[in-house]
């Protein structure tokens, strides 16, 4: 009965009612389809941690367990142009070992199996640059065994008695993995997987924060709407309990249509999402997708929670039929939301880079919401000081405007306010560029104990033979080969490969290669602010736009009396942006400065130029982007207001 | 008695619908008029048409001599803020703002500093009997209270044409009466003329004449007094 009422009133809403709807809908579309993405990147990234884990093996436990092992596995990396080749060196113990990932069957002694990308690079370069280090490849490895698609990955078969197994190692996530005796190849998610896999948890809890809020806009925009009608049916005699049914369903209906909207649009946009490069490559569109039970798990908290804020905007209507229907004076916010937020600032100076990432996260969360809390108190408040020093009528209406209803103001702004949040945190956070000297390259490897001179002969011949000009010298336990300044990154190329096999298990690398997994971590963290930014401001503006345009519809008796009093369109425009623009301005700086005081605990050094110029850049963005949303209601405003004759509703 | 507002074989269309088919009225300095007719009858039409809220398809509307339904909107909008007031049935006043600043809203409009036109906003709540109401917002006034701000609103920039439609629709019959005798008597108080829409005989006997319109034609002119 409730349920067939609902959709009667939703079809009866009229064109006015229906665009309502429609705005509605698109407004959890788009957040479900961004929820998804800042779900699945969680997905995408434990996919990768969990594909790259064979490559960092876990060493059989010592002791008589150690009879169990079944291979030996050794890692390093070598390098080709600007990229990184991670080498997995693999020995047999025993017959039978099971095939690593990707691979159809264990590598025999001497076998090179190469990733699809590099063998084609292999094509691609003349031989005596890649091709000759790793010579004949029996196969292609399988993309079970590659962390993206575009990796660079060479396996090589061994002895387990020969040198390349035996001899030393460096012991470090950037250069290599000694040689250790392995019960199986599953391995274990190395420390940068581990690390990714954090970053990628805080961005999701700085996207989805927003977007929660952003699809609780949009069902509150229904009630909005609906509030008039609602509350003529409890003046009729409806109970509150038909009144919250009815509210619900409708709200649950149009964002289930709209959730599951979100998820075709998302699955659309994977080919286009894949493409985005983190750790050197872009994605397996099948990491992208979330588990069918993450996916069901949004399609349905997705309407659970556009239902809970459809209740929570009713509150008034459901306490007392007249609030709504007398527009009496609001009651004041209470000063505890602003202690609220202040208590959970307080924690973030306890806070260190050693923290678990799992109490981060949650500070983080409860920032946001705090902030989300304070919102309309401070709008209310800015909205008294606002009409108080007003002197035109534009400010007027605008202060009073604000005073009147603080929260449907701070929706309007709350995106933009909030991705200041993740600005000012990110702005901070975002650690600057190492600036790398241009020096000519050097390529140094670490030789065996009393070999260095007979290392840096056999080099020097090498290099000769290779064709390639270099100064070679011993230094200390290494051997460096200066290429001199006419270098460029074939010779260097050249040089490498001639070198490959001088001591076994080792690469010669430049000071760039051994900086390249610092610099590629920078590199992400980089894109993955712009990619949260861009998210949180495509949010933002689209809720901006959204209620603005919903704003007008719900005060059109307001715009249209306005009018017919004389009131030119200017005068309202300029009341419109001001009730935008000053509690924008207000709260975006103040969650800007938050996010940043957050972010102390956490940075690194200085704080870094291009942090700031994003920082700036996301200022400029938000307002820019606010007021082309608001520009774009414009012409609503006019056509609402083009016949101001007032009409009862 | 000077001609203040004439509107000369007015017609307007809505679709098929003729809602105005020639109709041709004049409205005297301080003259109070109203025009009745049943509901769809066109009366409504001819006031949006003679306050320049809406263009007539053909015909003429002059203001003390000067055309204004030929002039754009921003130039019958600044008309409308500074030559009419207006009072309506449902909802004038903005929920948002106190009584005072909605009688002080058109002032402002005009250019008056603030502090003055709140001053002479106030100037009007006692007369009204809306003493201590000043600082109210619309949703705490009754409704017979709510319709004298709005004639204060309408009053405040002193026009030359008071428009009302309906103005007592939504009160009882007392509280109409009430607020018909203040709406009259502080029009002609200002020298201003009133232009008022009812279907409401009792509303009626309160101007001067009374135009009765029927399928957008006037039937009958009135008598002046």
């Amino acid at each position: 009965m409730n349920l067939d009422l609902t959709w009667r009133l939703i079809k009866g809403g009229g064109r006015r009612g229906l665009l309502g709807t429609w705005l509605t809908l698109g407004a959890v579309a788009v957040s479900t389809a961004l929820l998804l993405f800042a779900v699945a990147a969680n997905f995408a990234f434990d996919a990768r941690a969990e594909r790259g884990a064979w490559r960092n093996p876990v060493p059989a436990a010592s002791g008589p367990a150690e009879s169990d092992a079944v291979a030996i596995e050794a890692s390093r990396y070598d390098y080709v142009r600007d990229q990184a080749i991670p080498v997995v060196d693999l020995a047999a113990l025993k017959q039978g070992v099971p095939a690593p990932p990707g691979m159809p069957r264990f590598p025999r002694p001497g076998e090179v199996w190469l990733s699809p990308a590099l063998a084609e690079l292999a094509r691609q370069l003349p031989a005596d640059q890649l091709a000759k280090r790793y010579p004949d490849p029996e196969g292609v490895l399988g993309d079970e065994a590659l962390v993206h698609p575009d990796e660079l990955v060479a396996v090589v078969g061994h002895e387990p008695d020969a040198l390349e197994m035996t001899a030393p190692r460096s012991d470090d996530r950037i250069i290599a993995k000694p040689p250790v005796k392995v019960s199986s190849l599953a391995g274990t998610p190395s420390e940068d997987a581990e690390a990714y896999r954090a970053l990628a948890l805080i961005a999701s809890v700085l996207m989805v924060v927003p977007l929660l809020v952003f699809g609780g806009a949009a069902a509150r925009l229904t009630v909005a709407r609906r509030d008039q009608r609602l509350a003529a049916l409890r003046l009729v005699g409806a109970t509150p309990g038909q009144v919250v049914a009815m509210t619900v369903a409708e709200a649950m209906i149009v964002a289930l249509a709209g959730a599951l909207a979100g998820a075709a649009v998302f699955a659309l946009a994977v080919p286009l999402l894949a493409g985005i490069e983190m750790q050197g490559g872009p994605w397996f569109a099948g990491d992208l997708f979330p588990s069918p039970l993450a996916l069901a798990g949004v399609l349905v908290a997705v309407p659970l929670l556009v239902g809970l804020s459809a209740v929570a905007g009713l509150r008034r209507v459901v306490v007392s039929p007249l609030g709504v229907a007398k527009r009496e004076t609001p009651p004041a916010l209470r000063f505890v939301r602003v202690l609220a937020l202040f208590v959970v600032l307080a924690v973030f100076p306890l806070l260190t880079r050693g923290t678990g990432v799992g109490i981060v996260a949650v500070a983080l969360a409860l920032a946001f919401l705090c902030i989300n809390l304070v919102g309309p108190w401070v709008v209310g408040l800015i909205g008294r000081i606002t009409a108080r020093a007003a002197r035109g009528p534009a400010r007027l209406l605008a202060g009073r405007r604000l005073v009147d209803d603080p929260r449907s103001a701070w929706r309007t702004v709350s995106g933009v306010a909030l991705t200041g949040f993740v600005a000012g945190f990110l702005g901070l956070l975002s650690p600057g560029v190492f600036a790398g000297e241009a020096a000519p390259p050097q390529l140094r490897v670490t030789a065996p104990s009393g070999q260095v001179t007979q290392v840096a002969e056999e080099a020097r011949e090498r290099l000769a033979a290779a064709g390639v000009t270099a100064t070679v010298q011993p230094s200390k336990q290494a051997v460096v080969a200066a290429l001199g300044s006419s270098a460029d990154a074939a010779t260097l190329d050249r040089a490498r490969t001639a070198l490959t096999g001088l001591v076994p298990g080792r690469t010669p690398t430049t000071e760039a290669d051994d900086q390249r997994s610092g610099s590629e971590i920078l590199t992400d963290v980089r894109v993955g602010t712009i990619v949260v930014l861009s998210v949180s401001f495509l949010v933002a503006i689209a809720s901006a736009g959204i209620t603005a345009a919903s704003s007008i519809l719900d005060r059109r008796q307001t715009y249209g009396l306005l009018r017919l009093a004389g009131t030119p369109l200017e005068v309202l425009d300029r009341a419109r942006r001001a009730e935008t623009l000053i509690p924008l301005t207000v709260m975006g700086g103040g969650a800007i400065l938050v996010g940043a005081f957050c972010a102390v605990p956490f940075m690194m050094g200085q704080v870094s130029t291009i942090g700031l110029i994003t920082l700036g850049a996301c200022v400029v963005a938000g307002f820019a982007g606010v007021i082309g949303a608001g520009a774009l209601s414009r012409p609503l405003l006019r056509s609402v207001t083009a016949d101001p004759a007032p009409r009862p509703d | 008695m000077n001609d203040v507002l004439v509107g000369r074989a007015l017609v307007k269309r809505f679709g098929q619908t003729v809602a105005l088919g020639g109709v041709d009225i004049t409205v005297r300095a301080g003259e109070a008029v109203a025009i009745m007719g049943p509901s769809g009858s066109g009366k409504s039409t001819l006031l949006h048409c003679l306050a320049g809220i809406m263009k007539p398809d053909a015909g003429e509307v002059h203001l003390l001599g000067q055309r204004i339904d030929a002039m754009g909107e921003r130039k019958r909008s600044a008309l409308r803020r500074t030559r009419f007031g207006f009072v309506f049935q449902f909802g004038q006043l903005l929920p948002e703002l106190p009584a005072e600043e909605n009688v002080a809203l058109p002032l402002m409009l005009g250019g008056v500093p603030r502090p003055q036109a709140v001053r002479q906003a106030r100037e009007w709540f006692a007369p009204l009997g809306l003493h201590t109401m000043e600082s109210r917002r619309p949703g705490e006034l009754s409704g017979g209270q709510a319709q004298r701000v709005a004639i204060a609103r309408a009053l405040v920039t002193k026009p030359a044409v008071v428009f009302a439609d309906e103005p007592t629709g939504a009160l009882d019959q007392q509280t109409g009466q009430d607020t018909m005798r203040l709406l009259v008597e502080a029009t002609k108080h200002n020298d201003a003329s009133l232009i008022v829409v009812t279907h409401d005989p009792n509303v009626a006997a309160w101007c001067d004449r009374t135009v009765e319109v029927r399928d957008g034609r006037l039937v009958s002119t009135g008598v002046r007094a």
